[in-house]
């Protein structure tokens, strides 16, 4: 499994996949940096709950496409240059797929990883009330890897079992739409898209009061029962895109 | 030559399902704009233009530029692929008129989604009994936000002609949306190319007049047009093809 997780970072070498993956968290940082610019003294207190608040809303808009690009990038070689038939005779097709995986999985680690750091830089250097609440942080860094890996994961099976690739990018697109919209109905409704569980898994609430035009920010319950959900559907999908790909005639 | 050079563009794409994703994509803004409006109908008070932001904000800025990239990413693969541009390239055609028909085919899209958006949001507002009649600016809406997409359309394609992967150009085009909005809220809306979508679409400011001048909107999208086109035709002509 090492190999063949090794040969998918040989392939995609002079491929920069990063290059996407990082110019897009440069994007969000930018925007979320521009945000904590023009904070007073009431937004400074609640700087951390800020950032766990924006960026899920962020996460929700881009981090669908920054996955169906990836996706794409790592199942775009094999059907260009027609070499799954080739592949399958030295390795298991399980494997190549849980390889592709966990290749576009460390991608997106780094990238949530790097979003982690920035906030962390950014809220000290603002000067932000508290130290980093490391607790929560982990929980972000969490749900906001389930959530983006099992939309990788519905990408992963579509750039692989459709070698026309807008119809995966094109899901990536619609669903980072529906996701975004989701996330300003009651939550049941969010549930039942994968992309609206960036908005499920929020720690953060916001109370908005019209009269004053002020927005609270307050810590949230964790909803285990929605990661949990998500985890199902997770495994479920990587059954499925699984046997699908085995199944394919290459 | 160039009507000809359209009609093998249109024969490559029939019964391709590209046009499913620019009839789905503005379905989703619709239902829950609409829904989302009538949700916080105490504070959104302008009916049809309040309702025209729910319909078209995200789509204009995070969207529809990256659906735009999609379909041009496609345009541009079929030759990337089965080492066509060998045959495009040796085929009795200026490389101007290969441009362009890919150009048209992608405008026409564009002009149809506008369509599309516009008959969604007059039926959004019929069906939920909106008393005002529909705002007259409805159709200059329309035609300038598609004048921005075709703007949209000639830069994507020209990425897509340098960037030989199709999923490149669709991340390149959601960076354009995102910097759209920063460009737009820093007030030089109008020198973005992605920005030109959202502000001919007044997206965030239905109610008044274009907020960078209409003289000023439809001369950057000449200027922009252009660079494009001649940018195109120049990589066409003196780049060697890479066939693959």
């Amino acid at each position: 499994m090492k190999e063949a997780i090794a040969l998918e970072f040989y392939k995609t070498r002079r491929r920069r996949i990063w290059v996407i993956v990082a110019a897009m968290i440069f994007v969000q940082m930018l925007w979320s940096m521009w945000g904590v610019g023009r904070m007073d003294a009431h937004d400074l207190a609640e700087g951390w709950m800020f950032f766990l608040y924006k960026l899920p809303l962020l996460n929700s808009i881009m981090m669908p496409v920054i996955a169906a690009v990836v996706a794409s990038r790592l199942c775009d070689i094999e059907h260009k240059g027609q070499t799954l038939k080739l592949l399958n005779t030295v390795m298991p097709a399980g494997r190549l797929f849980a390889a592709k995986f966990i290749c576009g999985a460390l991608y997106l680690l780094a990238a949530v990883l790097l979003q982690i750091a920035v906030m962390v830089v950014t809220g000290c250097a603002a000067g932000f009330e508290g130290n980093p609440p490391l607790g929560k942080l982990l929980l972000y860094l969490l749900f906001t890897m389930a959530a983006t890996l099992t939309i990788l994961l519905l990408q992963q099976v579509l750039s692989l079992l459709f070698a026309n690739q807008m119809i995966s990018l094109s899901v990536g697109l619609v669903g980072g739409l529906a996701g975004l919209f989701t996330m300003f109905f009651p939550q049941g409704l969010e549930r039942l898209l994968l992309w609206g569980y960036y908005g499920v898994l929020m720690l953060v609430g916001m109370d908005w009061d019209a009269g004053t035009r002020i927005m609270d920010l307050h810590y949230t319950p964790v909803d285990w029962a929605g990661f949990f959900m998500l985890a199902v559907l997770f495994c479920a999908l990587y059954m499925i895109g699984r046997t699908l790909f085995v199944r394919k005639e290459m | 030559m160039f009507f000809r050079t359209l009609r093998a563009e249109r024969m490559k794409l029939r019964h391709s399902p590209v046009w499913l994703a620019f009839l789905i994509l503005p379905v989703i803004p619709a239902v829950m704009g609409t829904f989302n409006y009538l949700q916080n109908i105490d504070i959104l008070q302008d009916q049809w233009y309040s309702m025209w932001t729910q319909h078209t904000l995200f789509t204009c800025y995070f969207f529809l530029p990256a659906t735009i990239g999609v379909y041009c990413s496609y345009l541009c693969r079929l030759e990337h692929t089965n080492h066509n541009w060998n045959a495009v390239m040796t085929a009795p055609v200026p490389v101007s008129a290969v441009y362009l028909a890919k150009l048209t085919a992608a405008s026409v899209m564009v002009l149809l989604t506008q369509i599309w958006i516009g008959v969604l949001f007059v039926l959004s507002g019929k069906i939920f009994g909106m008393s005002a009649p529909v705002p007259p600016e409805l159709a200059e809406w329309l035609l300038y936000g598609a004048v921005g997409g075709i703007v949209i359309c000639a830069l994507q394609l020209c990425i897509s002609l340098v960037i030989r992967s199709f999923a490149v150009p669709v991340g390149i085009a959601l960076i354009g949306g995102v910097a759209g909005l920063a460009a737009v809220a820093k007030g030089c809306g109008v020198w973005f190319p992605y920005s030109l979508l959202s502000l001919g679409m007044r997206a965030n400011h239905p109610g008044g007049p274009l907020q960078c001048g209409t003289g000023q909107f439809f001369l950057n999208s000449l200027f922009y047009l252009a660079v494009c086109i001649a940018f195109a035709v120049l990589w066409l002509k003196k780049r060697d093809v890479v066939a693959g």
